[in-house]
């Protein structure tokens, strides 16, 4: 029997496998051996992946070629990162921090910005639309969708959504005795609103459950054929 | 008439069972109820138990084991010595009636401290038992057989070490308890002779006064030749008549004299003053005063026998070395002529007969109340008495205490129980503060003689007015009977064979302040010193009228009645009772939704997860087909199908991987039958995931080997994408600027198709969301977990997205329809398919029976 290294990471494989199923026994030394090794492991990849991708190539080397052949805009331009990787770095002082709030500044108002401009152009007013367009018949019908289907799925969508939305509407008044509750419609539509959100939630645990079995599928399948390459 | 009760107010004998006297109404049971057995709380005149305390004498101080040792031997010499003066005593001839005064008599003698007596040169005198009729007890000593019937005769009460201090000062040349000034000044003086000391001679009682102040104010008194030292004298007269007792008779005979020859005194010292223990200031202020006494004895009566000693004759003090205050009023006028009455205060006016006047009694006499209204030409003998009866009690307690032996209750003998009084017209005022006390005040409020002296009816004007002096012999008062047994009865306590074993040692016993005079509350019988509570317990166990009640702060009428009912208007009760509602609510408990926690059972675990674990293992183990993969095709599985398909080969498309290295498992299964459905196209690999390169190489090494004939996939990896949804952004606006290793492609729309496999909805958001308007009509297929499909399913239906491949489910389909045959997803399918049953069979028969047990509950609750 040949030690390929097909063999070695599939034996490491297993073993690793075995002791992340020992937490089924509760936390144990076996288990944080296996946690510790892959967090370990993909902290130093990914050290490795960001000093090779982005510091080197994509600050030194343009820096370094700019500097050395570059023109002044190019230089200029690759300086920039440079410097402001530089302020970003004095926050490991203390005293020096305030130096790199400039950088801050700068990353955080274009993340708000894109981030914002991003969501509102592409979540918002595109989920919006859509909820209209449920009720689109030439798009149902182009989906060969049937009309009284589009206005039951059109309908539900929209029920969906504006219960949602009522059952996030905290406004209330004063009752006489001197309980905070909301209108009797809209008590009724953000209790159907909470059917609705009782519906996604279980559908998201029932794919978190479905990722998670296949996950698991796959790793006795992997078990399974280890073993079986020695039976 | 066995077993009577004696009343402590009024002396008479009742019932045993009576609760109350049947005279005077006194209560004679007590209130308290007494403890039994070793707790019984030590009764007045009960001895103290006797314990065996042999194992802690080690432990006693030296100097009191030596206190003990010679108390015992003095104690068998004094009892030998007063056996045999009680054998050479004449019987008495007094009736029974006068048999309390002798008895008196005899106290009073004993009352007087022996190491007083002992300062004074003279011997001190062995107490006298006297038996106590056993019919007859007192009702605070309890039963009648707690006593002894037969008391022992009565030892010497002088302990050894106070006999050593007799015999100290026996000695002249040797200390005394004096002060050196004290001596020095006697040493600078003529010797005195005290060589017979009268019975006058006692310096003082003990009642808080300096003796020499008193023995001061005696000399005085002595020199203005006052009735009251003739009536200390009329004690030791000789009896003249069977019938009528010593001192009235020689009260008498002293009134009479003093009616005769009132200043006539000038015989002999009214006082042997101990000249050596005098000092000179006061020497010469007594010796003023004693100069006319060199040449009258006021106690110079036929009846007292010359058996006085000489006084000796002290010098005159010049006035130049006199104070001031003491030069004001001049003895040798006083003695020579007789005083004014105006010049003496109250208390001397009523000795000396003279009519009382108002203006001229003292503040502090005029507060006092005047017990005493004696007749003109009879002379009280109370404040004599008084006195004399506090000599005893003024010994003080850690003397007591010192000497274990010899009983705490003796009163040492007083051979002198007159108290001499100077005159307050002629001394100062701190000297006439010491007089008001010594007059009225001396006693404490807890003292029985308080009573005595306040309240005694005896003393009252009216019977003394009113009846002749044989009346007055021959209906003596009960007060006057009681002191008989009082002694007797205080002579009892002395017995040391009496003492019953308890539990706390004797000397420590002795030590409690029991009251040894249980006798003397007979003699306040007025409604003011009533309070004759005997405290059975406490520290105050055996005193007796210790918190007496004030008359002046008892209440002397009803308590006014006043109603309880608040008056208030019903305005006024309606706002009460809503803010008593307020109030409630506010500190009114508000319940907590409480949920049962719900514990996690490891056994319950357990089982579920070999029951999982055991059906995945054997339906992976057996590749099973029991369960058909899905043929119906979803619409966004369908668009997405049609996107793969519609790829032309070669076309670059731009494949992100986003996911984590812990969903290669399902990513690659579910991402494996579409890319089998591309004509081989020009793959980009890209990940804004660190890992992600990673996963992309595994990926084109691993499943997709076997694609395309085994032949494999065409790709390049740009690898990690860096900086979110900007680096995206970036990537979208400048493919090229962001990623430089993409050749080729200018923009982000020059790629055929964009397919993203993920297994977070956050980047899919993010991918649909900064590259909407770069993307343009290139399409978008989207490959998800199953946990992320359900959010981004909203995106296909908002046609942001051209197809959507989620979970195991949609890989299952693309098999299905897929011509190249089963995959993957067939492999896992009846895995999946038989846990995502079991969960929903678990899940199903968990809801069902925690409903039961809710419907359980809830009948059960409604039952209850």
């Amino acid at each position: 029997m040949t030690f390929s290294l097909d063999l070695i990471t599939g034996a490491v494989s297993f073993l690793i496998t075995l002791l992340i199923f020992s937490y089924l026994i509760g936390d144990n030394p076996l288990f944080r051996i296996a946690i510790y090794a892959f967090v370990g492991v993909s902290s130093g990849y990914v050290a490795a992946v960001i000093f090779r991708q982005i510091i080197l190539l994509r600050l030194f080397q343009p820096f370094a070629v700019a500097m050395i052949s570059g023109s002044l805009l190019d230089k200029s331009l690759t300086l920039v990162p440079v410097l402001f990787s530089l302020l970003i770095f004095m926050k490991i002082s203390p005293r020096l921090a305030g130096m790199g709030r400039v950088a801050m500044a700068f990353l955080v108002g274009v993340a708000a910005a894109v981030t914002i401009a991003g969501a509102l152009t592409g979540t918002l007013l595109p989920q919006a639309l859509g909820a209209i367009n449920t009720f689109d018949m030439n798009a149902a019908l182009a989906r060969n969708i049937q009309p009284f289907e589009v206005i039951g799925s059109g309908a539900i969508t929209l029920a969906g959504t504006i219960f949602t939305l009522i059952y996030f509407h905290f406004g209330a008044h004063p009752k006489p005795d001197g309980s905070m509750r909301r209108l009797g419609l809209i008590e009724i539509f953000a209790w159907l609103g909470r059917i609705f959100i009782g519906i996604t939630l279980g559908a998201i645990f029932a794919g978190v459950y479905a990722a998670a079995l296949t996950a698991l599928i796959e790793r006795i399948a992997f078990l399974i054929n280890f073993i079986g390459k020695f039976l | 008439m066995a077993d009577l009760i004696k009343c402590p107010s009024c002396g008479e004998s009742n019932q045993p069972d009576q609760e109350f006297c049947h005279y005077c109404r006194t209560r004679l049971q007590p209130l308290t109820s007494s403890t039994k057995g070793a707790d019984a709380p030590i009764k007045p005149g009960q001895l103290p138990t006797k314990k065996n305390t042999a194992e802690l004498e080690p432990i006693l101080p030296q100097w009191l084991r030596d206190a003990r040792d010679t108390a015992r031997k003095s104690a068998e010499d004094d009892a030998a010595l007063a056996a045999k003066k009680a054998q050479a005593a004449p019987a008495s001839s007094a009736p029974d009636l006068l048999a309390g005064l002798h008895s008196q008599a005899d106290s009073d003698e004993d009352e007087t401290p022996d190491w007083l007596a002992s300062i004074t040169g003279d011997t001190p005198k062995s107490r006298k038992a006297q038996a106590e009729s056993p019919e007859v007890r007192w009702v605070e000593l309890g039963d009648a057989k707690d006593f002894p019937k037969e008391e022992p005769p009565a030892k010497s009460e002088t302990p050894a070490w106070l006999a050593d201090i007799n015999a100290a000062n026996s000695k002249p040349d040797e200390k005394d308890e004096l002060g050196d000034w004290f001596r020095a000044a006697s040493s600078t003086d003529e010797p005195l002779q005290p060589a017979k000391v009268s019975p006058f001679e006692i310096p003082s009682s003990n009642d808080g006064t300096a003796d020499w102040l008193k023995q001061m104010a005696a000399d005085s008194m002595q020199d203005d030749g006052s009735g009251f030292n003739n009536k200390n004298e009329a004690f030791k007269a000789p009896s003249s008549s069977a019938d009528t007792p010593d001192w009235l008779r020689q009260m008498n005979e002293q009134e009479d004299i003093k009616n005769e020859t009132p200043l006539r005194n000038e015989s002999k010292p009214a006082f042997d003053v101990p000249s050596s223990d005098t000092p000179d200031w006061l020497r010469a202020m007594g010796g003023v005063s004693e100069e006319p006494a060199q040449s009258a004895d006021p106690f110079n009566f036929p009846g007292s026998g010359s058996t006085e000693p000489e006084a000796p004759v002290i010098p005159a003090v010049p006035d130049e070395n006199m104070p001031d205050w003491l030069k004001a009023p001049s003895p040798v006028e006083s003695a020579s002529k007789p005083r004014k009455t105006g010049q003496l205060p109250a208390w001397l006016k009523d000795e000396s007969n003279t009519p009382p006047e108002e203006e001229e009694v003292p503040v502090w006499l005029a507060e006092t109340p005047t017990p005493v209204e004696p007749a003109a030409g009879k002379p009280e003998p109370f404040l004599m008495d008084d006195q004399s009866a506090n000599l005893g009690d003024d010994v003080p307690g850690w003397l007591q205490a010192a000497a274990p032996q010899s009983s705490v209750f003796d009163i040492p003998p007083s051979e002198q129980p007159a108290t001499a009084v100077s005159d307050s017209a002629d001394a100062p005022d701190w000297l006439n503060a010491f007089k008001s006390v010594d007059a009225s005040q001396q006693t404490p409020a807890f003292s029985l003689d308080e009573s005595f002296e306040s309240s005694a009816p005896a003393f009252t004007s009216d019977p003394l007015e009113e009846k002749s002096g044989e009346a007055l012999f021959t209906e003596m008062p009960d007060w006057l009977s009681n002191v008989t047994e009082s002694s007797s009865s205080r002579s009892s306590v002395t017995n040391p064979e009496s003492i019953a074993p308890g539990e706390l040692p004797s000397w420590v016993q002795a030590m409690r302040p029991v009251d040894s005079t249980p006798s003397r509350p007979v003699m306040s019988s007025s409604p003011q010193s009533s309070d004759q509570t005997l405290e059975s317990r406490g520290a105050l166990a055996g005193l007796q009228g210790v918190l007496p009640s004030v008359p002046g702060y008892a209440p002397t009428s009803k308590p006014k009645a006043y109603s309880i009912k608040l008056q208030a208007s019903d305005e006024q009760q309606a706002h009460a009772a809503l803010l008593e509602q307020i109030l409630a609510a506010e500190t009114e408990p508000v319940p907590i939704a409480s949920f049962s926690a719900l514990r996690t059972s490891r056994t319950l675990r357990w089982i579920l997860a070999a029951v999982l674990l055991a059906v995945l293992t054997v339906a992976s183990f057996a590749q099973t087909r029991i369960f058909s993969l899905p043929t119906d095709v979803p619409y966004e599985i369908g668009s997405a199908w049609q996107v793969v398909q519609s790829i032309p080969e070669g076309a670059p498309v731009l494949v992100a991987f986003d996911y984590e290295p812990a969903r290669v498992g399902e990513m690659e299964a579910i991402a494996a039958p579409l890319f089998n459905l591309m004509k081989n196209p020009a793959l980009t690999f890209l990940s804004t995931n660190e890992t992600g390169a990673l996963l992309a190489d595994r990926f084109a090494s691993g499943p997709m080997t076997s694609l395309n004939n085994g032949g494999g996939l065409s790709y390049s990896n740009l690898g990690y994408l860096p900086g979110g949804q900007m680096g995206i952004r970036a990537f979208a606006e400048f493919p090229s600027a962001a990623m430089p290793q993409l050749t080729g492609i200018s923009s982000f729309s020059q790629f055929s198709a964009f397919i993203l496999i993920t297994d977070n909805a956050d980047d899919a958001r993010a991918w649909i969301e900064q590259t909407g308007s770069a993307r343009g009509a290139i399409p978008f297929v989207v490959i998800s977990s199953a946990q992320a499909a359900p959010m981004i399913h909203p995106y296909f239906e908002s046609q942001q997205i051209n197809g959507l491949v989620g979970g195991l489910y949609g890989s299952a389909v693309l098999e299905a329809n897929n011509p190249g045959g089963p995959g993957t997803a067939r492999a896992y399918w009846d895995s999946f398919s038989l846990g995502m049953l079991l969960a929903m069979v678990l899940i199903l028969g968990g809801g069902l029976l925690n409903l039961g047990l809710g419907l359980r509950d809830r009948a059960a609750v409604r039952e209850a």
